[in-house]
């Protein structure tokens, strides 16, 4: 028996010197050590052992098992190891060779300029607000304190859908409908599509868009009004920006101005961004005209307030050095996807 | 408008070199555009007098003229036809310089060495488009008497600064020379220069043998004449053309010229009537019926009851503002002239104007709105200056009917007001002496009210207001300070529908869609392409740019169509788009205005197929939060009819999707498949439950079941789908359709649909005692209902 067992141990072992497989190694176990192997077929004679001779023989038993199985096991560790070197050869890639493409889309230059505007005001505590784009005439106009004779009101310049409705030719006419709806303090502004009747061009177009701010409250000055636009200039083009403002006419505001930054290309030394003046007409401002006031239900005894407003697509087109308006309304791929 | 800054300095001493103080005047309100020398390089062109004119030796072209320049003689050789002895021309010496930056020297014609050139209009770089031909092709004659060895630049003022200025629409005050000396004078603190004027005392009212004036309507505020008898026509003085020329206007001849003279001066546009071809002792102001007139520039046209028009009482002689009639023009054989200097309503100016299609410098400015009260003082500068430079004679006597005098405004300014609203603190007196400067009357009593008194030319100003805009611009809007608002704190912040927006717009832009921008404008034309009757609830406009944009569009899939076309034609592969954008329609209610609605819509060619706009659509359902959307069979006629869903939610439509119909493929230029979804965004945005809510994860798991079904083919899908959720209870978690099969497998006209059915119980694991009577009743529904049955 003894001998029966150190035979069984040296074929296994010798058997094993020539696997070079898992499939084999695993094989080789299951015959020397499954449960109808060679090793449980021969334990079955210990039954017939005397009481003397089975403690010993079990005792090698064990041994013999236990060297099977540290060389089985050792044996798969270096074709475990063999295998997966084997699968990092063959697994070489040209990791140079290009990426899968995915794609993203982008918004649209335009909608970009709005979310940046949109973002400095809202945290001034701004609102946004929206009114139709087909409006009544007396919003466009009348309640905008803008004269009856006045040529703005001309079919050449406005379109018309009745004699009394008008595609509106600025955010305005939200504001007065924001005064006429809700109690001071207010402080809104209101992007949107706005209409003229000009012949398109590289700088005209009868659908544009436009961005008008409000605030009423009490004590609202002049200098608040150049204090917050000089904060929103810093913001949307650079700490470094310097403001201009200069005397203008609105018929919505009374004192109106004009502001110029700061060239933000040249930095207000003279570029063909700025026509070599070194600075941007940016927007129209003013104080709110008391008329308008009036005539939206606001006492200007009591409050005061201003108002600005700007053109987007000109924004846009200034910011991203675009240099023709028609650009912004054909929606050709190789101009959207330069905005990602 | 251009303004000559030599001319300026005749009424306001300006030392500051022009671009310093284009940017005083730009700061004060008055915006300087641009500042252009009139002709830079020259240098060194004098005036010389021909004293001979000899032929050339060997020349027949060319002359040889012998030239006084004041100090020394020249010989000038020449091939200008134009030349005569004793005339008076520029000439560009040896060393001169003309307006090209050529610098001439000596040089040989022919064996004949010429000492200099005379010199055209354009070489001495003078407005070419101000002059006859036969002046601009010939050498420029000056007149005569013009002395020789005169610098050329100094005399013709080609050394003048041309300000070209951009006047705001209430400042029509602003239309003139003394309009900008006095905003000059208030800007820079200088005082106001005065003009000459005719204020000879009369002792007869001779005026009224000739002329009696009547005014029959109440479009003319003033009207006032002075007749000259005209001693000679000629042309106007040097001077007097030089400054025409600089401000952009022709001289003609010296009754012509003074009256544009003092309409560039004064702001008041003048008028010259040939007397005798008035034909009739009266002007009367009026309107008339239907007529027609033959106007100075020699065009017929047609005059309708709304204008107003100068009359002899029958006849009309002049469209009042705008331009006279060829009936009564100035000419040589002129001996007697009405100068009209009048006021005329700007809204009735503007009008005839606009109809008649005829804008003139004098409309523009009575369009602004002219001071009756500088009627006056224009016929009377206009008076001395015709008699000064000895043109005509004073009739004696003025007309003038005033019949709508101006009122003098006065405005009470509280001082803790202006520097409250401005945001300064400025003493009285400063206030006081800053609206001074302007020309308002201030009086103070130093108790903190101004009480001012409007100047009749400052027809914009009318309330508080209106003065601290004066205050603020003259104390300088750079001076004012910035200053953070204060007052009560505001949230602000974008309302959930904004938020909701700008969140779909980044879920498109991170599947590769790009976000368009079209016009809102399309017509009955461009719509046709979409081989739909056209809606009857469209918005039109009364007066659009055209007939491609005479509507207001009802949907956004016309402009996805062409942008689409677009991209095809340049050869993008493929392209997916969204917008989010208003459409009109027409409102049902009278009286209100139309309906607008927000629309989002879908485009897609290249790659795709009708399943990848649908899974995308999907998606964003589920991320609105709208559950088990329903896409069912149908849709606009555009759309291929197999191939296209109403798309709805909780029984409310949001739109449609599918691929677009063949024809209309053709219609548009398209890529053959090309495929839309157009939703409501208001319904869209009703419809979702937005936020999301935390659910425990399951702890059991869940149990898996295979169906395929076979059924007619003409069943849709989303019946099937249908069943299964009905009957599968709270235990079936989730379905997916994983393959659709037609094929040699199955018979011919049916289907099989693969679906993978999950069921799980929040409580306990599953078993097959759970899920086999639900799968049963599945079966057996799908068989009554849909004769459908598992596939072998």
């Amino acid at each position: 028996m003894e001998l029966e067992l150190i035979q069984l141990k040296d074929r296994c072992l010798a058997d094993l010197k020539d696997v070079c497989e898992l499939k084999a190694l695993d094989n080789l176990r299951i015959k020397y050590l499954g449960k109808k192997g060679e090793l449980t077929i021969a334990l079955k004679g210990m039954g017939k052992l005397s009481k003397e001779e089975r403690p010993v023989i079990g005792k090698l038993a064990n041994e013999v098992r236990e060297e099977i199985e540290n060389a089985l096991s050792l044996q798969k560790q270096i074709l475990d190891k063999e295998e997966i070197d084997m699968r990092i050869k063959e697994e070489v890639i040209d990791v140079s060779l290009p990426g899968k493409k995915h794609f993203s889309g982008s918004l649209h230059p335009l909608t970009t300029t709005i979310n940046e505007l949109k973002e400095i005001f809202l945290g001034m505590g701004f609102s946004i607000a929206e009114g139709p784009e087909i409006e009544w005439a007396k919003y466009n106009f009348d309640y905008l304190n803008v004269p009856l004779d006045h040529s703005a009101r001309d079919l050449q310049d406005t379109f018309y859908y009745e004699d009394d409705i008008v595609l509106r030719t600025q955010t305005s006419p939200v504001q007065v409908r924001v005064m006429q709806e809700q109690k001071p303090p207010l402080r809104i502004i209101s992007p949107g599509r706005v209409y003229r009747s000009d012949e398109i061009d590289a700088t005209h177009s009868p659908v544009f868009h436009q961005m008008e701010g409000l605030v009423i409250d009490k004590d609202i000055t002049m200098s608040d009004l150049k204090g917050t636009l000089n904060m929103f200039a810093k913001k949307l083009f650079g700490e470094q920006t310097k403001t201009k403002f200069r005397p203008h006419q609105f018929y919505f505001t009374e004192p109106s101005a004009e502001m110029d930054v700061t060239c933000f290309k040249c930095g207000g030394v003279g570029c063909k961004v700025c026509s070599n003046t070194g600075w941007i007409e940016i927007l129209g401002c003013g104080m709110v005209h008391p008329n308008v006031l009036k005539l939206c239900g606001i006492d200007p005894d009591v409050y005061s307030g201003f108002a600005f407003g700007m053109g987007l697509d000109r924004i846009t087109m200034i910011k991203y050095g675009i240099n023709d308006l028609r650009l912004l309304f054909e929606n050709d791929l190789r101009f959207l996807s330069q905005f990602k | 408008m251009l303004v000559s800054l030599n001319w300026l300095k005749e009424y306001v001493d300006i030392q500051l070199n022009p671009y310093d103080f284009g940017e005083c005047l730009t700061m004060s309100g008055t915006k300087v555009e641009t500042l252009t020398v009139v002709s830079e390089k020259v240098s060194n062109i004098l005036t010389g007098k021909i004293l001979k004119i000899e032929p050339h030796p060997n020349a027949d072209k060319l002359v040889v003229c012998t030239v006084d320049l004041g100090t020394d003689e020249r010989i000038i050789v020449t091939a200008a036809k134009n030349v005569f002895v004793g005339a008076v021309v520029p000439v560009a010496v040896d060393g001169a310089i003309i307006a090209d930056g050529t610098q001439l020297g000596v040089s040989d014609f022919r064996g004949v060495s010429s000492h200099g050139m005379f010199c055209s209009i354009e070489e001495l770089g003078m407005n070419l488009d101000l002059f006859s031909k036969e002046i601009m092709e010939g050498i420029y004659i000056l007149p005569n008497g013009t002395d020789p060895g005169l610098d050329v630049k100094k005399l013709l003022w080609l050394d003048d600064v041309i300000i070209d200025v951009e006047l705001t629409a209430n400042r029509a005050d602003c239309q003139s020379i003394v309009g900008i000396a006095k905003e000059s004078a208030a800007t820079l603190n200088l005082s106001l220069g005065a003009f000459e004027s005719y204020n000879k005392v009369e002792s007869t009212n001779e005026i009224k043998e000739y002329l009696n004036v009547t005014i029959e309507s109440d479009l003319c505020p003033r009207y006032v004449a002075k007749m000259l008898k005209v001693k000679k026509i000629e042309a106007s003085p040097l001077w007097m053309q030089v400054k025409l020329l600089n401000s952009g206007v022709r001289p003609i001849n010296n009754i012509v010229d003074v009256t544009n003279y003092v309409m560039l001066e004064l702001g008041q546009p003048l008028h010259a009537f040939d007397y005798h071809s008035l034909d009739s002792k009266k002007i009367v102001i009026k309107t008339t019926k239907n007529e027609k007139i033959v106007t100075l520039d020699n065009k017929e046209r047609d005059i309708d009851a709304s204008m107003l028009m100068i009359t002899n009482g029958t006849a009309p002689v002049a469209i009042a503002g705008i331009m006279g009639g060829e009936n009564s023009e100035v000419t040589d054989a002129t001996s007697l002239i009405v100068l009209e200097s009048a006021c005329f309503n700007k809204s009735s100016v503007r009008l005839t104007a606009k109809k008649l299609g005829l804008r003139t410098e004098a409309s523009a400015r009575f369009e602004k709105g002219v001071d009756p009260e500088l009627a006056i003082a224009a016929a009377l500068r206009a008076t001395w200056l015709l008699e000064a430079i000895g043109a005509c004679e004073v009739v004696e006597g003025v007309i003038d009917v005033y019949q709508q005098p101006v009122a003098i405004k006065k405005i009470s300014l509280d001082i803790n007001w202006v520097n409250h609203f401005i945001g300064i603190s400025l003493s009285e007196s400063e206030i006081a002496a800053l609206l001074s400067r302007l020309f308002f009357n201030v009086s103070s009593e130093n108790n903190g009210i101004l009480q001012i008194e409007v100047p009749s030319f400052r027809q914009d100003i009318d309330a508080r207001e209106d003065l601290a805009e004066e205050v603020a611009r003259m104390f300088g809007y750079d001076n004012i300070p910035s200053t953070i608002m204060g007052g009560e704190t505001m949230i602000g912040g974008k309302t959930p529908v904004q938020k909701y927006e700008d969140d779909l717009k980044n879920v498109l832009v991170g599947q590769g869609y790009f976000e368009t921008l079209t016009t809102s404008f399309t017509s009955k034309r461009r719509l046709s392409g979409l081989n739909c009757a056209t809606p009857e609830d469209l918005v039109p406009l009364v007066n659009p740019l055209g007939e491609e944009n005479s509507i207001m569009r009802h949907s956004l899939i016309g402009h996805q169509l062409e942008v689409i076309s677009l991209n095809y034609h340049q050869k993008n592969p493929f392209g997916h788009f969204f917008e989010i954008s208003n459409t009109y329609r027409k409102n049902p209610k009278l009286g209100e205005l139309p309906i607008e609605e927000k629309k989002l819509v879908l485009s897609t060619y290249g790659n795709d197929d009708y399943f990848e706009l649908k899974g995308m659509v999907e998606l964003l359902l589920a991320h609105t939060g709208i559950e088990n959307p329903s896409f069912i069979s149908g849709g606009s006629e555009f759309l291929h009819p197999g191939r296209k869903a109403i798309v709805s939610a909780n029984g409310i439509i949001l739109g449609e999707i599918g691929e677009i119909h063949p024809l209309v493929v053709k219609n548009y230029g398209l890529p053959k498949r090309t495929y839309v979804c157009e939703l409501s965004f208001s319904d869209l945005y009703d419809c979702g439950s937005m936020g999301q809510k935390f659910v425990e994860l399951p702890k059991f798991p869940a149990s898996n079941r295979d169906l395929a079904i076979q059924l007619k083919d003409t069943i849709p899908a989303a019946e099937v789908d249908a069943i299964l959720r009905k009957n599968g209870g709270n235990i079936l978690e989730s379905i997916e359709l994983f393959d659709v099969y037609t094929g040699s497998q199955i018979p011919e006209g049916y289907k099989s649909l693969a679906y993978a059915l999950n069921f799980r119980h929040q409580d306990r694991t599953l078993n097959d005692d759970d899920i086999n009577p639900v799968v049963e009743q599945i079966l057996a529904e799908l068989k009554s209902a849909l004769n459908a049955q598992l596939r072998e």
